[in-house]
């Protein structure tokens, strides 16, 4: 299996010059995901996760972000590997949308507002897919002409598509027709009814789960190896967010791909990862098994999460919120940074920032005081973890 | 109304095959009958409409002047003479000019000088702001920097001091004027493609692998154009209001049929009792622009709800 990595993320760091400083979003973070597996990266609002979902496609705006230090490796089947950070523009544009895609939290504000879901669509396959939708229409690629081939890219002007349409009815009909037929196979791939009326419509006129299904039939129009969802769910109502994370799951299932879930919503993660990283303060602090990570945390952080989620049977005024605040990012002290935080602080914590340890195989925690598991143990019997999260209700 | 299971079957039978065009065309037409629904937009729409044709129909309604059509023909035997004089019906000024032949071919001019003033100035700012709002950093801080220079300067006194350092003619003042008013659309264009820029949807066009320019011409300007659309408008009348201005203080050729021109010629007469020159070529410009501003208005309820009209 650890041959099979798809994607290798070695000790990113990413910053963003601000007027007080440089802002430490993400720092020394290293992860692997292999085909086919989910990953599920975990952690509170602002502690680097969407950073590093968005690094992955090179997204992180440059300037005012920077890449510091790390790589992030990309294993293209058939054509080796390739150091994402470092490659050409041209070379990213190629992963994006056809090796890699993703997923946004507000699909209200991931689709177009101006433009049809069709045409919206038809922009994946013009940016990859030019050739399959020519020889559909029955052109040969290497034959195509000029504007055949900008029709396909969908990069013709207003002007070139008329005059194709009126001086080469057939051809012109036989393009649309095969644009159309992509576009909507790919909504009918997602489970819309209808794709074709849908094609037609405006964002506005869909709701909110028909938005994100076609947000997702837009990630995933050209197969890619990698989903990234970055919160897929937060913004949908709660009967919805089931059967859109129900589909994600259908669809990797079926194409094999991976998913990196970017959430702090920990249901989503027992019921759908295969590994969770938790994130804290651009640090990556615990990994492993999902379910033996849930069931057993050994990060005081994992520990204080799991504590802080809200369940029916948690009695009135018992949420076990976690003291203080996210430390700041801008020139952070050498300590573990979540010792301020913590409970179980000792001396140790404060010298320096703690390293992964791989405790078990597959586990592995950054904390100095994880020896002393023992007495954390005992700790966090006090904290009540909700049945649904450390999977007791389920079994 | 009854229906066997064979004319059912019919009335399913193929729906209509629209093009991702028409779906478009049909939304624009849902804009313009949501706009005609305010009556003041109406009003506006029929007096630009009126403008319009009186514009192209000059010819026919007052035969043209030779050699030069927008110099008025001068009746000498009827210097100053009052509305409603044989063949003046708006009377003449003080050389003899006709001042309805003044007012209807100055339509021509006041087009003339609308349209390309403002397709310049809408072309050209765009292009400034869209670079500026696109590169960022240091492209945006220098031409911000250029922008606000001509800001600084209040709009007539420059067009004012630019019209007359190139010396009096028409095709002067529309320099003058495309030279104040790019400054504008620069700017709104600029801030609106910085707020759409940051809207998930140009991100998820990144994250299918679009290029730049695919993403500037389809996701960002169509959604950071409406305010443009509405400043152009209402331009269409500024534009006259400060070219007439521009005349009225002589930097248009003597005796041009320009409304501004007019209501200067008019300017003396105006304390002898004889109203009728400026009046009615004030009349003209006040019309034009108001016509211009009420669509304008109309157009910014319905394209851009957010803003309150009034």
């Amino acid at each position: 299996m650890s041959q099979d990595w798809l994607l290798k993320v070695d000790n990113l760091s990413v910053r963003f010059q601000s007027r007080g400083g440089d802002a430490h979003a993400v720092e020394g973070v290293s992860f692997e995901i292999q085909r086919g597996e989910t990953l599920a990266l975990v952690g509170e609002t602002g502690c680097g996760k969407s950073v590093t979902a968005r690094s992955i496609l090179r997204l992180v705006p440059e300037p005012p972000g920077k890449y510091v230090a790390g790589s992030i490796k990309l294993n293209v089947e058939g054509k080796g590997v390739v150091d994402i950070l470092s490659a050409s523009t041209k070379e990213v544009m190629a992963i994006r949308g056809e090796r890699i895609s993703m997923i946004f939290q507000d699909p209200g504000k991931a689709l177009n507002p101006s433009l049809t879901i069709g045409s919206q669509l038809a922009e994946v396959f013009g940016q990859h897919r030019v050739e399959m939708i020519l020889e559909s229409a029955g052109i040969e690629p290497a034959r195509a002409s000029r504007a055949e081939k900008r029709i396909a890219k969908q990069r013709a002007s207003f002007v070139q598509l008329r005059f194709f349409q009126l001086t080469r009815r057939s051809k012109a009909a036989a393009l649309q027709k095969s644009i159309d037929d992509a576009v909507a196979r790919s909504l009918a791939d997602t489970g819309i009814p209808n794709p074709r009326k849908i094609m037609k419509s405006y964002p506005h006129e869909l709701s909110g789960g028909m938005k994100q299904r076609v947000m997702i039939a837009q990630a995933l129009a050209c197969d890619p190896d990698l989903l990234i969802a970055d919160e897929p769910t937060t913004a949908l109502d709660v009967t919805i967010q089931a059967r859109i994370l129900e589909l994600i799951q259908d669809m990797q299932k079926r194409r094999g791909m991976a998913v990196l879930y970017i959430t702090h919503d920990l249901s989503i993660v027992r019921e759908f990862a295969d590994r969770i990283a938790v994130m804290y303060a651009g640090h990556i602090v615990e990994t492993g098994p999902a379910q033996e990570v849930l069931a057993n945390p050994q990060h005081p952080y994992t520990n204080g999460l799991l504590g802080a989620i809200p369940h029916r049977r948690t009695p009135r005024g018992q949420l076990a919120a976690i003291p203080g605040s996210v430390p700041q990012l801008i020139d952070p002290p050498e300590q573990c940074h979540f010792a301020s935080r913590c409970q179980w602080a000792a001396e140790a914590c404060l010298g320096h920032v703690p390293q992964l340890h791989t405790i078990q195989p597959n586990r592995k925690v950054a904390c100095f005081r994880f020896e002393e598991a023992e007495s954390l143990s005992v700790a966090k019997t006090d904290m009540p973890i909700p049945a649904e999260i450390s999977g007791e209700a389920r079994r | 109304m009854t229906t066997g299971p064979g004319s059912k079957k019919t009335a399913q039978s193929p729906t209509p095959k629209k093009s991702a065009v028409t779906v478009k065309w049909a939304r624009r037409l849902e804009v313009g009958r949501e706009v005609l629904r305010n009556p003041l937009t109406v009003i506006g729409l029929t007096i630009i409409f009126l403008f319009l044709m009186m514009a192209v129909f000059a010819p026919l309604l007052a035969e043209p002047n030779q050699p030069d059509p927008y110099q008025s023909p001068r009746d000498w035997s009827n210097i100053d003479s009052p509305p409603g004089v044989a063949g003046h019906v708006l009377g003449t000024d003080s050389t003899g000019g006709d001042v309805l032949y003044g007012i209807i071919w100055g339509s021509r001019l006041s087009l003339q000088l609308s349209v390309t003033v403002v397709l310049f100035t809408l072309v050209f700012g765009t292009m400034v702001g869209s670079i500026a709002a696109m590169r960022g950093g240091r492209i945006d801080n220098l031409l911000m920097r250029i922008v606000d220079v001509f800001l600084s300067i209040p709009e007539l006194i420059f067009a004012l001091a630019i019209a007359a350092v190139l010396g009096p003619s028409f095709s002067n003042i529309i320099l003058a004027l495309a030279a104040v008013f790019w400054v504008k659309y620069a700017r709104i264009i600029r801030g609106e493609i910085i707020k759409v820029k940051q809207a998930d949807y140009v991100a998820a066009a990144r994250v299918v692998g679009d290029s730049s320019w695919n993403i500037y011409r389809k996701d960002v300007l169509p959604n950071a154009a409406t305010p443009l659309i509405v400043q152009a408008t209402l331009d269409m009348g500024n534009v006259v209001l400060i070219g007439a201005t521009l005349s009225f203080i002589g930097l248009a050729q003597a005796g041009l049929t320009e409304w501004g021109a007019l209501v200067s010629a008019g300017q003396s007469g105006l304390l002898a009792g004889e109203w009728w020159v400026s009046t009615f070529a004030g009349l003209a410009i006040v019309l034009w622009a108001l016509a211009f501003n009420l669509v304008g208005d109309g157009l910014r309820d319905v394209l851009d709800p957010k803003t309150e009209g009034r």
